[in-house]
C-alpha cells in the first residue's frame, strides 16, 4: 500500500501557457522510485521538458503500489495513460486528449470529462469515463489505419463526432448520445449507445456490431434488413453488455431488429436497434 | 489380500479397478428446445464406447437448464475423453462438425473454465460459412457465427483441455442375467446423477469386458475370459464358480480421480442395495496388476470412505 497521488498545482493557461504533455507518467515508472525521484520525471511543454515536480505535489497514499491518483483541473493536460501496460490510474477531475490512448493492460478512471482522441487505439484493460469524452473516442491516431484494437471503453455521458472510427476489436460503450458519424469505417468490435445518435451511423461499416439501446436511428440506405434471428449472439452480448448496467441492464430480455451492411463496404457489419 | 467383504449377502472383493490417464474437455450444446439439444448430443457422442476403436470415449454428462447455459435456452452437457490431446481435438472437430453444426439451431460452448491446453472449437468450422463467418469477441471469449440455412450457428473459437482418468470400472457377477441388469442398472442411474462423469458403454454397461493382449498378434485386446460364464471349467484361471451365470462390468471415465471415485463408490452401494436376495453374488474390478494405469481405486477402500 504505497501508491502516488499527484494534485496539479495550478492549470495550465488557455494563454500563453502550453498544455502539458503526461506521456511518461504512469504507475510502472514510477515503481520502486522515491517521492523526489517521481517528481524528477520528464513532461513536456511544447517545446520544454520538465521536472513533474514543477507543476504537480506529490504524496504517498495507502492505494496499491501500483495506483495512481491525480488530481486537479487536468483538462488541458494531455495522454494521461498513454500506453498504460497495467495498475490503474484514477484521474480526480477532467482530463485531456488522447486519455488512455494505446494502452495495452490496467485501468483508467476518469472522474470528469475526457478530451478529443479518448481510448484511440486503445489495445487492452479499461478506460471508463465518468462523463464525456470529445471527437474521434476510440479512433486511430491520426495517420493510422486501425482505431481502438481491444479492451473495453466505456463512456458514461455523452460522445462527440466519430466515435468508433476505424475501431477493429474490443467493446466501447456510451451511455448517453453519440454525434455524428458514430462508428464510421467500423471494421470490427462492438459499439453500444445508450441514447441517441447523430448523422451518418455506420458511414461505411465494414463489420461489427453497433447496438441501439436507446432511440433507434435513421438507417443508411445502405443496409439491408436481416431476414434470420440471431438470438445466440444476442443473448451473449445482451447478457455482457447488461453487467454495465445503466441504458444497458434490461438488454437480454429485449427482442432486436437487425440491419446489414454497410453494403457499400464490406457488408458484414450490423445494427441492432433494441425494441 | 484379506479377507472379502460381505455386505447385503454381496461378496466385494479385496482388489482394485485400474484406471489410466486421458486427456479430456466437456462441451456445452445448447438449441431451441431441450429435444434438438439432446438430438445433437447423442449424435456427437455416438459411437464413443472405447478408445480401442471409437477414437474416444465420449457421454452426455446432464441436462442444463436455462438458467446454466452461456445464452440462456436448454441445453446439454457432454464429456469426451482421448488418450491424447491431438486424438481429442481430432475427435471434436469431427463430431461437432458432423453432429452438431448439422442440427437445427444448436450453438456450441466450452464447458470447462480452465485446461492446460486449448483445442479448435470453432476456430477450424467457421471455414464451412464460405467467407460469410463473423468472429465476434464477448467477454474476452471469440465465438463463430457461421451463416446456415435456419439462421447462424455460433460456435466458441476453442475449448479447453484438461488432464483426466478413464478407466475406472466394477464388475458385477450376478445369479443370472436378470439380476446383472438389474444390478448394473441400478448402479448406472445412481451413477448418472453425478456431475463429471460419464459411463462410455450403451447403457452405460459393457459386456465384453476385455483383457490386454489376445492371442492372435494383430489384437491389441480380447475377451476377458476368467469372467466368462462359458468359459468355467474351460479356463484354467476363471474366477468364476458353477453359480455365476451373468457378469457385467460399468466402466468410468471421469475429470479427475476423485469423481471416478466417487461414482465407483455410490454405484457400489446401488448395486449392493440390490444384494443376493436379487441375485446379485459379488462385486469386482478389472485391473492388470498394476501395470496399465497410474490410478487404483481399491473396493474396500471406496466403502469405507463412506
Amino acid at each position: 500500500m504505497n501508491g502516488v497521488a499527484m494534485r496539479l498545482r495550478q492549470a495550465p493557461g488557455p494563454g500563453p501557457d502550453l498544455r502539458l504533455d503526461l506521456r511518461a507518467i504512469n504507475p510502472a515508472a514510477m515503481a520502486g522510485l522515491s517521492l523526489a525521484q517521481i517528481g524528477r520525471l520528464s513532461v513536456t511543454q511544447g517545446r520544454l521538458t520538465l521536472p513533474l515536480a514543477e507543476f504537480f505535489d506529490l504524496s504517498r497514499t495507502d492505494l496499491p503500489d501500483d495506483e495512481l491518483r491525480i488530481e486537479g483541473d487536468l483538462a488541458r493536460c494531455d495522454r494521461l495513460g498513454w500506453q498504460l501496460g497495467g495498475g490503474r490510474i484514477v484521474i480526480d477531475g477532467d482530463a485531456g486528449d488522447y486519455a488512455g490512448a494505446a494502452m495495452t493492460a490496467g485501468e483508467i478512471q476518469v472522474l470528469g470529462n475526457a478530451g478529443h482522441l479518448a481510448a484511440c487505439e486503445m489495445a487492452g484493460g479499461t478506460l471508463r469515463v465518468r462523463g464525456s469524452v470529445g471527437d474521434f473516442a476510440a479512433s486511430t491516431l491520426p495517420g493510422s489505419m486501425d482505431g481502438m484494437r481491444g479492451g473495453s471503453f466505456i463512456v458514461m455521458g455523452d460522445a462527440g463526432a466519430r466515435f468508433g472510427d476505424r475501431m477493429r476489436r474490443g467493446t466501447a460503450l456510451v451511455f448517453g448520445d453519440a454525434g455524428d458519424f458514430l462508428a464510421s469505417r467500423l471494421v470490427a468490435g462492438t459499439i453500444a449507445v445508450g441514447g441517441h445518435a447523430g448523422l451518418h451511423v455506420a458511414y461505411g461499416m465494414r463489420r461489427g456490431s453497433l447496438i441501439f439501446a436507446g432511440v433507434a436511428p435513421a438507417v443508411p440506405l445502405t443496409f439491408v434488413p436481416a431476414v434470420a434471428g440471431a438470438e445466440v449472439i444476442w443473448q451473449l452480448l445482451a447478457r455482457d453488455l447488461a453487467r454495465h448496467g445503466g441504458p444497458f441492464s434490461g438488454l437480454p430480455t429485449r427482442s432486436i431488429e437487425r440491419h446489414l451492411g454497410d453494403v457499400a463496404a464490406d457488408g458484414k457489419g450490423e445494427l441492432i436497434i433494441v425494441r | 489380500m484379506s479377507d472379502p467383504l460381505l455386505i447385503n449377502g454381496v461378496i466385494i472383493d479385496d482388489g482394485f479397478a485400474e484406471a489410466f490417464p486421458m486427456k479430456a474437455t466437456r462441451l456445452l450444446i445448447t438449441a431451441h428446445s431441450l429435444v434438438w439439444a439432446c438430438h445433437a448430443a447423442v449424435a456427437a457422442t455416438g459411437f464413443a464406447t472405447s478408445v480401442i476403436a471409437c477414437g474416444c470415449e465420449a457421454g452426455i454428462e446432464r441436462e442444463l437448464s436455462t438458467e446454466e447455459t452461456p445464452d440462456g435456452r436448454p441445453g446439454v452437457s457432454i464429456l469426451l475423453f482421448s488418450m491424447s490431446g491431438k486424438e481429442l481435438a481430432k475427435q471434436v472437430e469431427r463430431r461437432v462438425g458432423q453432429c452438431v453444426l448439422t442440427c437445427p439451431t444448436t450453438a456450441v460452448f466450452a464447458g470447462l473454465a480452465e485446461g492446460a491446453d486449448l483445442i479448435a472449437l470453432g476456430k477450424n468450422l467457421r471455414f464451412f460459412g464460405d467467407g460469410w463467418q463473423i468472429s465476434k469477441v464477448i467477454a474476452g471469449q471469440r465465438y463463430w457465427r457461421i451463416p446456415v440455412m435456419d439462421g447462424e450457428f455460433v460456435a466458441q473459437e476453442s475449448t479447453p483441455v484438461t488432464k483426466a482418468v478413464g478407466g475406472g470400472n466394477l464388475l458385477l457377477l450376478a445369479r443370472d442375467t436378470d439380476a446383472a441388469l438389474a444390478a448394473a442398472e441400478a448402479a448406472v442411474a445412481a451413477m448418472k446423477r453425478l456431475p463429471a462423469v460419464i459411463m462410455p458403454f450403451p447403457g452405460g454397461v459393457v459386456r465384453s469386458g476385455s483383457k490386454v493382449g489376445s492371442k492372435y498378434a494383430a489384437l491389441s485386446a480380447s475377451t476377458n475370459d476368467a469372467f466368462c460364464p462359458g468359459l468355467v471349467g474351460l479356463v484354467a484361471h476363471s474366477e468364476l464358480n458353477a453359480g455365476t451365470g451373468c457378469v457385467l462390468e460399468i466402466v468410468i471415465d471421469g475429470l479427475t480421480e476423485a469423481d471416478v471415485a466417487e461414482a465407483m463408490r455410490v454405484g457400489m452401494h446401488a448395486a449392493i442395495h440390490i444384494g443376493a436376495a436379487g441375485g446379485l453374488l459379488r462385486i469386482s474390478a478389472g485391473n492388470y496388476g498394476g501395470k496399465l494405469g497410474p490410478y487404483h481405486f481399491h473396493l474396500h477402500k471406496l466403502l469405507e470412505a463412506s
